[in-house]
């Protein structure tokens, strides 16, 4: 995998509370590790779908591998697991997303907007 | 700027139970018998940065889906070279290393084979079990299913699911 910009902003447990519940927009967590084939897979899917909602939602990762605490906190049993936020709550998730852009977008887009209609 | 190594390294996914005896083993047979090692076998870690500081062109994602073995004079091998560069740096196995280099009608039948052994190797590699993906080996598996429903949570759904789930809270 080439080296490109990266849309996906990787957060730790140091920097999730400020970057992602203390975050005014939407955010979709990618729960990840590097060791995980459909992780690879989502990645270029990610990036794609971060830079094409630009400011209306952002997309973070956090690295399970290296940010267990959050993993547990969370209760993610499995990689790439996407969480939602919204005012610092979890709105939905979604596990193993396929890897198109538009299943994915679908998935974080499709559960902002639920939530704002409900 | 890539860092001047005094041995080749040797990386390794530690998250991948095939991977860390493999490295084991290559670490031990590294071993000189006057102390210090042919080869320095190292994991490769969570960290992007710090791995492309050790190789501008080494991608922490390329990292985990081959072997990468960074040389001394800056340069990268991956695959099948990877392996037999390995081999060729171990005491016990360097004999054994030549029949890779061995060519014939400008072509080099064993490198070839393993190349395809390895490329094998690494593709089955998720079905033995993924400690990141939450999947555990075939021989734990009934087990991990027996504790789930016990726990009352479902099985990760990884490396099965065709489609995208999303669940809301409370649904």
């Amino acid at each position: 995998m080439s080296a490109t910009a990266d849309f996906v902003e990787t957060v730790t447990i140091d920097t999730f509370d400020s970057l992602v519940l203390k975050s005014s927009t939407p955010v979709a967590v990618e729960f990840m590790s590097y060791g995980c084939e459909h992780c690879r897979l989502l990645e270029p899917v990610l990036q794609s779908v971060a830079e094409s909602l630009g400011s209306q939602v952002a997309i973070a990762r956090v690295n399970i591998a290296a940010d267990q605490e959050l993993a547990s906190r969370f209760d993610i049993r499995g990689t790439p697991t996407l969480v939602m936020f919204l005012n610092g709550v979890e709105v939905g998730r979604a596990v193993g997303p396929v890897p198109t852009v538009s299943g994915v977008r679908e998935a974080i887009v499709g559960t902002f907007d639920g939530d704002a209609r409900s | 700027m890539t860092q001047a190594l005094d041995e080749p390294i040797l990386l390794f996914n530690d998250a991948c139970a095939v991977c860390r005896v493999i490295a084991h083993w290559v670490m031990q047979s590294a071993e000189r018998e006057m102390g210090g090692a042919t080869l320095i076998v190292r994991p490769i870690g969570t960290d992007p940065v710090a791995l492309r500081a050790m190789n501008p062109g080494l991608d922490i994602w390329d990292a985990y889906a081959n072997i990468h073995l960074l040389m001394q004079d800056g340069s990268m091998k991956t695959n099948g070279e990877a392996v037999a560069e390995t081999l060729r740096n171990l005491p016990n196995t360097r004999w054994l290393a030549r029949a890779f280099q061995f060519s014939f009608l400008g072509r080099r039948p064993f490198q070839s084979m393993l190349d395809v052994a390895y490329t094998i190797l690494a593709d089955s590699r998720p079905l033995l079990g993924c400690e990141s993906c939450g999947i555990p080996p075939p021989w734990l598996r009934p087990f991990h299913w027996m504790a789930q429903q016990m726990a009352g949570k479902p099985a990760a759904k990884n490396h099965s699911v065709i489609a995208a789930t999303t669940v809301l809270p409370g649904s």
